[in-house]
């Protein structure tokens, strides 16, 4: 055999000449110490060990319980209003069904429940939240890590579901593991003068929730305490401030979401909208930029959807809405006792039995 | 499975300690082999068959080849066509399905023929183009004599899927691999530490360079509407350029380090390839175990430079186009390809025109030429990185200056960012440029590289990392 190049003989590789066990206790003992020093630090800042971060993954787990039939017949899909501001101990107690929570921050469900109607034989009840620059916007996400999601929890493979099972694992104990705190958004944070016409990283969303297991999610207590982060979270709402919803936008919101109430009925389910509670600045915006006479209530009107407008119940009024979107712990649970006790009395099946259609 | 996942992290725990416990030299193969097939069927479990098809055929294949070693050379060329057909055949299916259809109806439109090609929602296999080169590879060197077949199945299937190098190579050849299965192997205990050192290193360059440091730099630039301004498309092309190497090299050296902690050898993929002074140099420090394939089955087999001098110009730019089209199934690629190989066509003309061999004289003439070569290198990364022309069109404007008053596209703390991780790259490269790692290691107090290596580990643990794929996965 002839040996013309290196890849015709076998390969042989260098090792250096140190001292490899001294080099690797030094390497053990700066890791363990510099590791032990980053958790205490993450969690003097307010991160703490079984705050489990959502992700793609952990929607998926949800997501695949919806079609395995592993669920109570209330699924709840929306954006980050009805995820943090929906209490599902409060639900369970209410009513004896713990809800599927497929809303995801961020994002349009209108898409989600188009798919709901469409893909799966889902009978029961759909609670939608509707937050008006994402439900009636034409796009799903602005958020590239959900990008993929609505197909993602079929092609999941097994390697990300045994990596999410230990990652969840880690994330009972281990407090630095958040997504919100890792290396790269922490330089980027950086307060620094940006270029015209550029936004800062600094202005991009900060940690805002906590979330334990079934997707609870619950405003991330710092912001409730802590002036600096709250009105952080205000100014990072910014683009929010921008034009509304164009009509062939909501036109079309509408038309989707008829189709998703019609079909989802014929099977003997029902949906239910949900507008929960803003505040301040934000609520200004909405109100101008999507008032409520020309997106919620033709959405009401035209899909024959029966809805549940924060506005219209006192028992919803002076919530506590710190960075203007989302409601203080306390008042999710006060929000959420209020509009479950609604949808108790609208639907005889809340109270025991299999959901189907509204009592009239 | 990804490298840089949890899951990951435990399989390897778990194969190590398998691997150490007291099983017979056969038994430990065959654990082996067994975990490699976990390691590929936990990305798609149904795709194994693929790779098991490919191995199979290419075993029986290398055998009848060998078997009619005495016969005619048609005989023996019909086994190989049958292997190229078969593994050709599956990453034509599978990866340039959809491009073949999708030209076809682009030709039949420019002859007024109104074709629309059918919906294409095949997944790409996982490492199918690296493990066809790796099976073909097997075949052609016991097509031309440079290899008998192997001897025993359990070698050979190992050979092919032995997990580091399954997904995204080096593309290792069987003399490289196959001896070292055939007597009992054991990491010593500086091979485990230093197979971990390289882990960690690898780690550091995917997680915290690569993903955490620059991809979203490049993503920001590439992924722009409109047109781009000069300082953001080269600092997005840098960015891209570092995001690139940093994610397969990091892949390599992971691969290697694993490798060892096991007791096995693979070969260097990368030599410092941004203080390469020169294309031919370039390629032999860049993914050097797919320059040296298409070297040894493609450019040589055409006729290398054995011909006439246009020949081998021929030559020359038909390997690096079939090299550009076989990273991804898009004419992006194949440019990307092609302007190597122009570049290589042009540094042979100069070289014979001048008579200049080797690196130039002079500290300073050396840099400029590198510093030369790692700017043109840049100019190709667009079309490697852009998803179609226009957007390639869009980033050349804004780096030869012809995107006008182009609105601004990177924040501050981007740049600043961008601009600090490339210099430390390409710094890095030039001074390890004639050195091993191994050397400059050996020469170094062992408490530095300690330090050193505790701080990048560090750094991967809080970066994070959340298992995104490795760049070359996709090829």
């Amino acid at each position: 055999m002839k040996h013309v190049h290196e890849q015709d003989e076998v390969t042989v590789r260098k090792i250096p000449a140190m001292r490899f066990v001294a080099m690797g206790w030094l390497v053990l003992v700066i890791v363990v110490a510099a590791t032990a020093a980053w958790e205490w630090r993450m969690r003097s800042l307010g991160l703490r060990a079984g705050d489990l971060d959502d992700s793609k993954w952990h929607w998926a787990v949800e997501r695949r319980r919806l079609e395995s039939g592993d669920h109570d017949g209330v699924v709840i899909v929306g954006s980050s209003r009805i995820l943090f501001d929906t209490d599902l101990d409060v639900w369970e107690e209410m009513t004896g069904r713990r809800p599927l929570q497929l809303a995801l921050v961020g994002t349009n469900p209108r898409p989600v429940l188009l798919r709901l109607a469409e893909e799966s034989d889902f009978s029961g009840l759909v609670v939608v939240g509707v937050t008006p620059d994402l439900y009636f916007m034409d796009r799903f996400s602005y958020l590239p890590q959900y990008g993929e999601i609505l197909d993602f929890w079929r092609q999941e493979s097994p390697s990300e579901r045994v990596g999410h099972r230990i990652g969840l694992f880690l994330s009972r104990y281990i407090a630095f593991l958040d997504e919100a705190y890792r290396l790269a958004p922490l330089i980027e944070r950086v307060d620094i003068p940006d270029r015209t016409g550029v936004r800062r990283p600094y202005l991009e969303v900060w940690k805002l929730a906590e979330t334990s297991a079934d997707r609870q999610h619950r405003l991330w207590p710092r912001l409730e305490t802590d002036l600096r982060l709250r009105d952080h979270a205000r100014i990072a709402w910014g683009p929010f401030d921008g034009s509304g919803p164009a009509p062939k936008s909501v036109e079309s919101a509408i038309a989707d979401s008829r189709r998703a109430v019609e079909t989802i009925r014929a099977r003997g389910g029902d949906v239910v909208f949900v507008r929960a509670p803003s505040a301040g600045l934000y609520y200004e915006n909405e109100q101008h930029f999507a008032p409520r006479a020309k997106t919620w209530d033709p959405l009401l009107a035209e899909t024959g959807a029966f809805g549940i407008h924060f506005e219209d119940y006192p028992a919803m009024q002076n919530l506590e809405v710190p960075e203007w979107s989302h409601l203080s712990r306390d008042s999710a649970t006060r929000f959420t006792r209020a509009y479950v006790g609604v949808l108790r009395e609208r639907y005889e099946e809340l109270r025991s039995g299999p959901v189907a259609h509204p009592v009239p | 499975m990804v490298f840089n996942s949890l899951t990951f992290l435990v399989f390897f725990a778990v194969l190590l300690v398998l691997h150490r416990l007291p099983f017979s030299w056969t038994t430990k193969k065959v654990n082996l082999l067994i975990a490699s097939y976990v390691f590929y069927a936990a990305w798609n479990p149904p795709f194994i068959l693929l790779l098991w098809a490919s191995t199979i055929v290419d075993w029986f294949i290398a055998r009848g080849i060998y078997a009619s070693r005495d016969k005619s050379r048609a005989t023996r060329r019909s086994w190989l066509v049958i292997s190229v057909a078969v593994n050709i055949g599956f990453i034509g299916f599978f990866k340039y399905g959809e491009f073949l259809l999708q030209n076809w109806q682009a030709l039949m439109a420019s002859f007024g023929i109104i074709w629309v090609a059918p919906e294409w929602d095949i997944v790409l296999p996982v490492g199918i183009s690296f493990y066809t080169f790796v099976t073909l590879s097997y075949t052609l060197d016991v097509y031309l004599g440079r290899l008998k077949p192997i001897d025993s199945f359990l070698n050979y299937a190992l050979f092919v899927t032995y997990f580091p190098h399954l997904v995204a190579g080096p593309i290792v050849r069987p003399t490289q691999l196959v001896p070292q299965f055939e007597t009992p192997k054991q990491a010593t205990r500086d091979q485990m530490l230093w197979g971990l050192g390289l882990m960690v290193l690898g780690l550091f360059e995917k997680v915290v360079v690569a993903d955490a440091g620059l991809a979203n730099v490049a993503d920001r630039v590439f992924s722009a509407s409109g047109p781009v301004g000069f300082a953001d498309a080269w600092l997005g092309t840098l960015a891209f350029s570092g995001q690139i190497f940093c994610d397969f090299a990091g892949y390599s050296t992971i691969a290697v380090g694993a490798s060892l902690c096991l007791g096995f050898a693979l070969p260097d993929n990368f030599r410092m390839p941004y203080a390469a002074i020169g294309f031919s140099d370039f390629w032999r420090r860049w993914h050097i175990s797919l320059s040296t394939w298409l070297r040894d089955y493609l450019y040589i087999p055409l006729g290398g430079n054995r011909g006439s001098e246009a020949r081998t110009y021929v030559n020359l730019m038909l390997t690096m186009l079939l090299g550009g089209l076989w990273h991804g199934a898009n004419w992006t690629f194949v440019v990307w390809g092609g302007l190597h190989g122009l570049y290589l066509a042009a540094e042979r003309w100069i070289r014979a025109k001048t008579g200049v061999a080797g690196d130039p004289a002079g500290t300073w003439n050396r840099l400029a030429l590198a510093l030369l070569t790692y700017l043109l290198v840049n100019i190709t990364w667009v079309f490697f990185r852009a998803e179609n022309f226009g957007a390639a069109a869009r980033m050349l404007a804004g780096m030869f200056g012809f995107a006008g008053a182009a609105p601004a596209v990177l924040p501050t703390i981007y740049m600043i960012k961008a601009g600090v991780i490339v210099a430390g790259v390409v710094t890095v490269q030039w001074l390890m440029r004639k050195r091993e790692l191994e050397d400059v290691v050996s020469r170094t107090p062992w408490w530095v590289t300690g330090l050193v290596c505790a701080a990048m580990l560090f750094a991967v643990i809080i970066a994070q990392g959340s298992g995104e794929a490795f760049i070359y996965f996709q090829f």
